[in-house]
């Protein structure tokens, strides 16, 4: 049975999620890799405006990442 | 007789590089926040105990690979450029992040420094660091400072000399990167040491996992376009 | 080769690691390189069992809230205005003050040497260092929004609205830093991944009013609309804005379609902006300004004084000069937006070079220093405020300047571009201003 699966962009903020799933091409995949953003990494949701960006805590930094991307990242919580 | 050689300073966006930069150079220089506003590559240069240095200022990335132009800069001119020594600025309340771009360092085999920029926001933060337990599993001299105080510049100095006279005392580390994949790395490896030019262009380890991930301008130095 | 049997190895090693991980190389690396890191982490690093709230946190809940952020942002904005104008004008009549004194001793030598120091030097350079007080205070107010990390949530705030325009957050900063210098601000476009963002960016970005044309909004603003000049002067701001708006929009839905980039950033914690670190970049970007005008626009003074001596013994800045001959013949041009006098025109060609000429030009001409100035082209040309107020679109819109055409080229790497980018600003300034014209004419705004 698959555990919540959501996009990212659905967290509300204050809560920690597991990222499981980043389905976008290999240019965006890569980029969130260099920031820390992989499958198995944990992240916090900050503050975020639906439909618009969100601020999350990730490996002790601020990011920010668009709505879009948000909608691409799969998590659990 | 003064000995010449070429530094170069890497490190993440607002990881403080700039300060750091101003420190050794004493040029007055931007320093921004923001990546991008920070121009191309800064040289500068300073004496230390005979040695005349220059120091080259790389764009500030968080990884080498083949993304974005800034990337591109900073890993050809480590790889052409050849500079004797790396200077990894790191901010020390981000080690997490900061250290993605060191272990890449360290696979392009560089004579790595690793200084621990802001050191006082990590200790703020309540962070505790054990630095030579970080700096002997890095293989690689570490230096904390608090650049906007020029606390840690004298180290900094003395350690670039250090590892570029071979007086350190830091064994280099190897990543390892799980059965499946060091098989092929291995593989990789062989087949690259075979071929003269390559080898001596590139350190074979580092060029495998590069094939292994697809990069383009490696991909693209092979003559090969990628998908 | 033997590189061939490279090539085929790894591709046997991607596609069998796909299979076993059921993922790509690239993604398992960097997942093994964080597991390093963790490993290394857990010995060598301890971490309070509970990290309290960062300061910047607190802040960034009122900046970046959902309802408080935009305002917040144009808040600023407008302070950042009213503190640079409201600072500025004491201190440029008091700059202009000086200058004058100088003119006059100048004046006192004599003979054409006196009338090249008097008209050519000081009407010209030195009406274009009065302005140093607001130029100057604007990339301070700038440095400070850098430097303290504000810049980033202003690009996050704004991303919505950029997104509506087709651009995002990252489109932002650039567009912010044009304000100051579009040089500088065309350069930060580097960090735009996505290649038609960033055309689109660096196209609209000299619609951005720069610094050097603050000079020509405040010269006519102060003298042909005294009592609005303060609005007058945003207005200009404001039209920017809305042309580089719809500019984006054009040219992301017909010339350049296509998705937009993904916007990821990173949001450096607060700082408190020194105060040698406000004024180190303060000094950076002005120091700029006055290298050009020590020299830039001392050269073009000195050859607008020249040929506007020449040919021997005519009449200072006559029609009859070389420069009033090459005006007149542009200026028919002009005509349809109300400021078709050769002055205008002579100052419009060389304003290519460096915005801020403009007015040297039009120092240097009628060899008079900044406070007389507006009202001598009042006299002379028989502008009416709807005429100024062309004008002065004309110079906000028109080709960006010699400089920027430069770093165009470089970011682009296409003459073509470039090319397209001086065209198609030509055009639109034209446009605009004889729209202003002729339709306030109409309106009877005369």
């Amino acid at each position: 049975m698959v555990n919540q699966h959501m996009p990212l962009a659905m967290v509300s903020p204050g809560e920690t999620v597991t990222v499981v799933d980043v389905r976008a091409g290999r240019g965006l995949q890569r980029r969130l890799a260099d920031m820390g953003l992989v499958p198995g990494t944990t992240l916090k949701v900050i503050n975020g405006h639906a439909p618009g960006p969100i601020i999350i805590d990730l490996r002790g930094s601020r990011l920010v990442l668009g709505h879009g991307m948000a909608q691409k990242i799969m998590v659990k919580v | 007789m003064a000995r010449e050689i070429t530094i170069a300073l890497a490190g993440n966006p607002n990881s403080g590089k700039s300060t750091v930069f101003n420190n050794l150079t004493g040029a007055r220089q931007h320093v921004g926040n923001w990546p991008g506003v920070t121009v191309e590559k800064k040289e500068g240069r300073y004496h230390y105990h005979g040695y005349r240095v220059k120091v080259v200022d790389l764009p500030g990335v968080y990884s080498l690979t083949a993304y974005s132009l800034d990337e591109v800069v900073a890993r050809n001119f480590i790889v052409e450029g050849k500079p004797e020594v790396v200077v990894d600025i790191v901010d020390a309340s981000n080690l997490e992040r900061n250290l993605y771009l060191t272990v890449q360092l360290i696979e392009l085999e560089t004579n790595l420094v690793i200084a621990l920029n802001m050191f006082d926001l990590a200790k703020s933060r309540g962070y505790q660091i054990d630095v030579s337990r970080l700096s002997e599993l890095l293989g690689a001299p570490l230096v904390p400072m608090v650049a906007t105080r020029k606390e840690g510049n004298e180290e900094l100095l003395r350690e670039i000399v250090n590892v570029f006279e071979g007086n350190t005392t830091k064994k280099k580390i190897k990543l390892f990167y799980g059965s499946e994949l060091e098989e092929h790395l291995t593989e990789l490896e062989a087949l690259i040491s075979r071929d003269e030019e390559l080898s001596h262009q590139f350190p074979p380890r580092w060029l495998a996992i590069k094939l292994l991930e697809q990069d383009e301008e490696v991909l693209q130095k092979l003559g090969v376009s990628n998908e | 080769m033997s590189r061939e049997d490279i090539l085929q190895a790894k591709d046997k090693a991607i596609a069998h690691l796909r299979r076993v991980f059921g993922d790509d190389a690239e993604t398992v690396i960097a997942g093994e390189r964080y597991g390093f890191i963790g490993g290394l982490l857990k010995e060598a690093l301890k971490k309070p069992a509970v990290e309290k709230l960062t300061i910047s946190d607190r802040i960034d809940k009122v900046v970046v809230n959902r309802w408080l952020g935009i305002p917040i942002f144009l808040a600023l904005m407008y302070s950042v205005f009213q503190f640079t104008f409201v600072l500025s004008v004491p201190l440029m009549d008091w700059i202009d003050a000086g200058f004058g004194w100088l003119a006059e001793q100048a004046s006192g030598i004599g003979g054409w040497f006196g009338s090249f120091l008097a008209n050519g030097v000081i009407g010209g350079v030195g009406t274009v260092l009065t302005f140093i007080p607001p130029i100057f205070l604007l990339f301070i107010a700038l440095a400070i929004l850098e430097d303290s990390g504000y810049l980033a949530r202003a690009a996050f705030v704004m991303d919505r609205v950029m997104h509506k325009i087709g651009l995002h957050g990252r489109s932002f900063i650039p567009m912010l830093l044009g304000f100051g210098c579009n040089i500088p601000a065309i350069m930060a476009t580097r960090t735009i991944e996505n290649p038609k963002d960033r055309l689109t960016t660096i196209l609209i970005n000299p619609l951005m009013s720069c610094g050097a044309r603050l000079p020509i909004y405040i010269l006519l603003a102060a003298a042909f609309f005294t009592a609005y000049q303060g609005l007058v002067v945003f207005s200009m701001y404001a039209i920017g804005i809305i042309l580089a708006i719809i500019m984006a929009l054009v040219f992301r839905k017909w010339l350049l379609p296509g998705p937009s980039g993904h916007f990821v950033m990173e949001l450096p914690p607060y700082r408190l902006p020194t105060i040698t670190g406000v004024l180190v970049h303060m000094w950076e970007r002005g120091r700029e300004f006055l290298i050009r005008a020590g020299t830039i626009i001392l050269a073009v003074v000195v050859v607008i004084w020249f040929l506007g001596s020449m040919p021997w013994g005519v009449e200072y800045g006559s029609t009859q000069s070389w420069l009033g001959q090459i005006g007149s013949f542009i200026a028919p041009i002009f005509v349809p937006c109300g400021f078709g006098q050769w002055q205008a025109s002579v100052g419009l060609i060389f304003g290519f070079l460096a915005k801020e000429v403009v007015v040297g030009t039009f120092g240097t001409l009628f060899g008079v220093g900044e406070e007389a100035l507006g009202t001598t082209i009042m006299a002379q040309l028989g502008w009416t405020p709807l005429i100024a107020y062309a004008f002065m679109a004309f110079c906000l819109i028109y080709v960006p300047c010699v400089a920027t055409v430069a770093i165009i080229r470089r970011e682009t790497n296409s003459w073509k571009l470039t090319g397209f980018a001086v065209g198609y600003t030509l055009a639109l300034g034209w446009i605009v201003a004889v729209l202003i014209y002729q339709v306030g004419s109409l309106l009877g705004l005369g």
